[in-house]
């Protein structure tokens, strides 16, 4: 019992830390019907603008501006490239943002190198909060999720109480309707995007300590953002928020309870054969479930689209 | 009149106009060894070959459907898989001749696709890109898994010699498989546009531009992109075919994402508007890899600066570039252009340069060993410590490029000037 | 059931969200009778012409297409069973030619179907048939041109093209003189007269006069119910429909 609320504690920081990009793409996505390929790459930007500061300034001040500051790139893609490349059509965007997430990729690179950066927690964090049962839960791990609940009763609310909020969520269900309606809509688009990818600054800032600042921090997040956002259901902020907990929390139980597909295999009575290495099924039989984890999420991916092809929370045909 | 404004992509029936590109290429792909006849030429146009294959495939998608793939790897390395499979069953390769082997490949390709498209295709766009995405990541992973058929980490491999000899040949040299790998390329360039001209790679293109109208004239827009899906899966598994005969090896990195996204690249490169688009991306590509590769560690910045720089202003890519002056050709026009290009282009050419100049004297400077000041770009040797050589790279870079700017309306009007006939404006 | 009817509309209704747009149309319409729905802007339409053609599935209610039910058939699969619709903002394929346009809309109906063994520009009947229809529409000397850079009233006129070159018996025209001048149309009406002889023909437009000397019969359409139906001399007297129309018409300038 005490291990399962440990990795619901893990779990939620990963499923929150999701959500915190795939809650950007999913505003992007509704207002402006682009997926943005590069947004993984702007949570890297985030950790590497927060190593950068910390250097200087220390952790928090690179907590306090490496999210602006990643926003405003953004924003300025947006405006310069993004909206050229508009009247082409969506696709040749999908391409635009695939160019640039190799772009970003390669000018991380040049600019740090190849290697991790030693971007770390800071000193205050680095604590035990509490233990359960022996498994002690860093204090840095209860601040990431303070943060992003933080943020997302903020989101919340600049989206139900602000007129800014109102804009937006009347484009996310008609977006020509709002035009029509006189909106300065390329503004509103510009600001939606640097918002997007502050809020995946924000996640590489405090994710860059845990899971590493190196140059292929953008690729290894990147497609699971995508997966989550198509099982919430492209264009659902609450779809968004259900698959990413839902994500979190099945890799991390997966990860952390040893499933073996031989023990399933004989609980339903088959036996396994005597020479497994000449085996047709080895690999079926070697299965378990840590080895399988990380796939998981396609998977899942792949059965939605099946059964439910507009995911989970997904109502508008896109 | 008629004259000026073909410039259709409808063609008559195959007539003499048409074949001869083919012959020429045929032609050419026969004496290319001869004239490059280095091994490694030989390596590069085998691998240029492969690629073009599953350029062209995956073209059928993306310029010939509209559907952007974000995960095609995958067919060709399933079939890749497939044939080197095919290579250590001792029993069966014996007696099949090697050149029939990429059919193989094709096969599979094909079956994997009609799988995968049977639930991806229903929605084209954005949509599609995902799930596309979605299944090429999960296959990729697959590969580490289930071991029987990806061979784990390191990969299967077979031994194309073991084949059964084909009319004495037992492909033990390169130059043999360039020849089986330019039949293939030649038959399936040809198959691949002859595909386009019948009714289903034509409702592609109307299910591209129109889908809701296609669907009133009775055609299901969902099936269209099936078939031309599937198709493309088989000429994907095709181009696995041949890479598994070329390199007798297929590994993770045949499914991978970078792999995917790299035939993206050079499809849009070369511009996926034209048949021959796909063709002319892979040799930029290629030689770009290989030229730049040689001369700098940064060559993947460059090409993805390029990319990007593609999308945004050149969107039909090359081939999009060299057909837009079909027009001013036509018109006899075509010498109005070369004082504008050469006013703007010039001084272009050279700031980016120097700009890249500058860039490379920076990444020196950042990460080259301790106590190494000495570089060498463009024939000059310097210390990259040094204040004079940034600013003469970045004097010429922002010089070229405002003079570059300044010239830019004349050749607009040149350009304008250069598409409209003469007496008249239509 | 009548089986005579080439249409048959049976109670037609379709709310979006609370609005109900089409509050139960019912409506029958012979083999080659040339039928017009006029009526005001915002009278429902376009919405009805949708739900006819599996656009949108109705409310409730049912479409019968010579006597087969609708239900749940999709846009291609209505177009199979012999009916064709334009559209009322242009709808054709911008980046391919004239010719190319006409001869993907011949396809489906020659028998090509979803075939990738024929080469479509040796199918010299293929070629023909669409030659034919360019003569019909006019556009035989924009053959090469792309779609696209044709003038609005060429492109209206390949639209019904497209619409009529498949050979479904059926026809439905959306507005097809929506936003032209006076000469234009009447040049397109005298088109569809032409390319319709003989076939069933039920046209959308707001304009009384430009169906007048068109159509057999007119319904007239006001907030989503047909208030009148019959000859178009009978529809003109009708005192309901001076005012309704007339009326709306007037509201609608101010």
């Amino acid at each position: 019992m005490d291990l399962v609320l440990v990795n619901l504690i893990d779990g939620l920081v990963t499923g929150l830390l999701l959500f915190m990009l795939s809650a950007g793409l999913t505003l992007i996505f509704s207002m402006m019907g682009v997926l943005n390929f590069a947004h993984a790459s702007f949570y890297m930007l985030g950790a590497y603008f927060a190593y950068q500061i910390s250097i200087y300034l220390g952790f928090w001040m690179g907590l306090l501006i490496a999210p602006p500051l990643v926003g405003l790139l953004g924003a300025g893609v947006e405006r310069y490239g993004l909206r050229r490349v508009h009247q082409y059509g969506h696709v040749p965007e999908l391409i635009f943002t695939f160019g640039l997430a190799l772009l970003i990729e390669e000018v991380v690179q040049f600019i740090w190198g190849r290697n991790a950066m030693p971007y770390m927690e800071p000193e205050i964090l680095q604590f035990t909060a509490f233990s359960i049962a022996g498994n002690s839960i860093p204090a840095y791990k209860i601040f990431m999720i303070f943060t992003s609940v933080a943020i997302f009763i903020a989101l919340l609310f600049v989206l139900t109480r602000t007129r800014v909020g109102m804009i937006i969520q009347a484009a996310l269900s008609y977006p020509r309707t709002v035009e029509a309606l006189g909106h300065n809509v390329p503004l509103v688009f510009m600001g939606v995007f640097g918002v997007g990818t502050a809020l995946a600054g924000v996640a590489g800032v405090i994710a860059g300590p845990v899971l590493t600042t190196f140059p292929g921090m953008a690729v290894v997040l990147g497609s699971i953002v995508f997966v989550t956002i198509v099982i919430g259901g492209l264009g659902s902020l609450w779809g968004a928020l259900v698959a990413s907990l839902l994500i979190g929390w099945l890799t991390t139980f997966a990860k952390a309870y040893n499933i073996r597909m031989e023990d399933i295999l004989t609980g339903v009575g088959f036996t396994k054969p005597e020479v497994i290495w000449d085996s047709m099924w080895q690999d079926l039989w070697s299965l378990t479930s840590p080895q399988i984890a990380d796939i998981l999420p396609y998977l899942l991916m792949v059965l939605i689209l099946v059964f439910r092809p507009y995911g989970l929370f997904g109502k508008r045909d896109v | 009149m008629t004259d000026i404004t073909q410039k259709s992509t409808a063609t008559p029936a195959m007539t003499m106009g048409n074949t001869l590109p083919w012959i020429l290429a045929a032609a050419f792909l026969f004496i290319a060894p001869i004239i490059f006849s280095s091994n490694s030429a030989i390596t590069i146009m085998n691998q240029m070959g492969i690629t073009m294959v599953f350029a062209l495939a995956y073209n059928m998608l993306l310029g010939q459907g509209g559907m952007l793939s974000f995960g095609h790897a995958v067919y060709m390395g399933v079939g890749g898989f497939a044939c080197v499979h095919v290579m250590n069953m001792t029993d069966l390769f014996e007696k099949m001749p090697l050149p029939v082997l990429p059919i193989v490949g094709g096969l599979v390709g094909m079956l994997f696709a009609i799988a995968i498209g049977s639930f991806s295709t229903r929605k084209a766009g954005t949509v599609f890109a995902m799930i596309s995405l979605g299944v090429g990541e999960l296959v990729a992973a697959c590969s580490v898994i289930i071991v029987v058929f990806f061979g784990g980490e390191e990969g299967v491999s077979g031994d194309r010699t073991y084949g059964m000899p084909f009319f004495g040949i037992e492909f033990l040299r390169q130059i043999e498989v360039y020849y089986l790998t330019s039949f293939w390329l030649l038959v399936s360039a040809l198959l691949m546009f002859l595909f386009s001209r019948t009714p289903v790679g034509r409702m592609a293109n109307a299910v591209r531009d129109n889908p809701e109208r296609a669907e009133f004239l009775g055609y299901s827009a969902r099936w269209v992109r099936f078939y031309s899906f599937v198709a493309s899966g088989f000429f994907c598994g095709i181009a696995g075919g041949l890479f598994a005969i070329n390199f007798e090896i297929l590994t993770e990195e045949n499914l991978n994402l970078a792999t995917s996204g790299g035939i993206l690249l050079m499809t849009f490169l070369g511009g996926a508007g034209f048949f021959f688009g796909p063709v002319l991306g892979v040799v930029t590509f290629v030689l770009l890899q290989t030229v730049l590769g040689l001369q700098t560690e940064l060559w993947a910045l460059y090409v993805g600066a390029l990319f990007l720089a593609t999308v945004m202003f050149f969107p039909g890519g090359l081939s999009g570039l060299i057909m837009m002056h079909v027009t001013p050709m036509r018109l006899g026009k075509l010498n109005r252009l070369y004082v504008p290009y050469l006013k703007v282009f010039v001084p272009a050419i050279i700031g980016t340069l120097s700009l890249c100049g500058f860039i490379e004297i920076l990444f020196h400077a950042r990460h080259a060993a301790l106590g190494e000041d000495e570089m060498t770009i463009f024939w000059t040797t310097f210390s990259s410590h040094a204040i004079l050589p940034w600013i003469i790279t970045i004097v010429v870079a922002v010089g070229g490029i405002w003079l570059a700017k300044q010239s830019a309306p004349e050749l607009n009007e040149a350009w304008h000037d250069a598409n409209t006939p003469d007496g008249g404006a239509r | 059931m009548s089986t005579t009817s080439a249409l048959k509309l049976q109670d037609l209704k379709k709310n979006f969200g609370k609005a109900e747009i089409i509050r139960g149309v019912s409506l029958d319409i012979g083999e080659s009778e040339r039928h017009a729905i006029i009526g005001p802007n915002g009278a429902g339409k376009s919405t009805l012409f949708n739900l006819i053609t599996g656009r949108f599935p109705p409310t409730s209610g049912k479409v019968f297409l010579h006597g087969h039910d609708l239900a749940g058939k999709a846009p291609f699969e209505i177009n199979r069973m012999g009916l064709s619709r334009s559209f009322q903002i242009t709808n054709i394929f911008p980046k391919m030619t004239v010719f190319e346009n006409v001869r993907c809309a011949l396809l489906w109906a020659e028998g090509y179907r979803y075939s990738f063994w024929n080469i479509v520009n040796r199918a010299s009947h293929l070629a023909d048939a669409t030659d034919e229809i360019l003569a019909q529409i006019n556009l035989t000397e924009r053959r090469e041109l792309p779609a696209g850079v044709l003038s609005y009233a060429e492109q209206r006129a390949l639209e019904i093209g497209i619409t009529i070159a498949g050979g479904a018996d059926v026809i439905m025209l959306d507005e097809p003189t929506a936003g032209m001048s006076h000469s234009e149309t009447d040049y397109i009406v005298d088109l569809i007269r032409k390319v319709t002889v003989g076939k069933t023909l039920i046209m959308v437009e707001h304009d009384m006069g430009v169906v007048f000397g068109l159509a057999d019969r007119i319904s007239v359409l006001v907030y989503g119910e047909i208030i009148a139906t019959g000859k178009p001399e009978e529809v003109r007297a009708n005192a309901k429909v001076q005012e309704a129309y007339l009326g709306a018409a007037l509201e609608a300038e101010h």
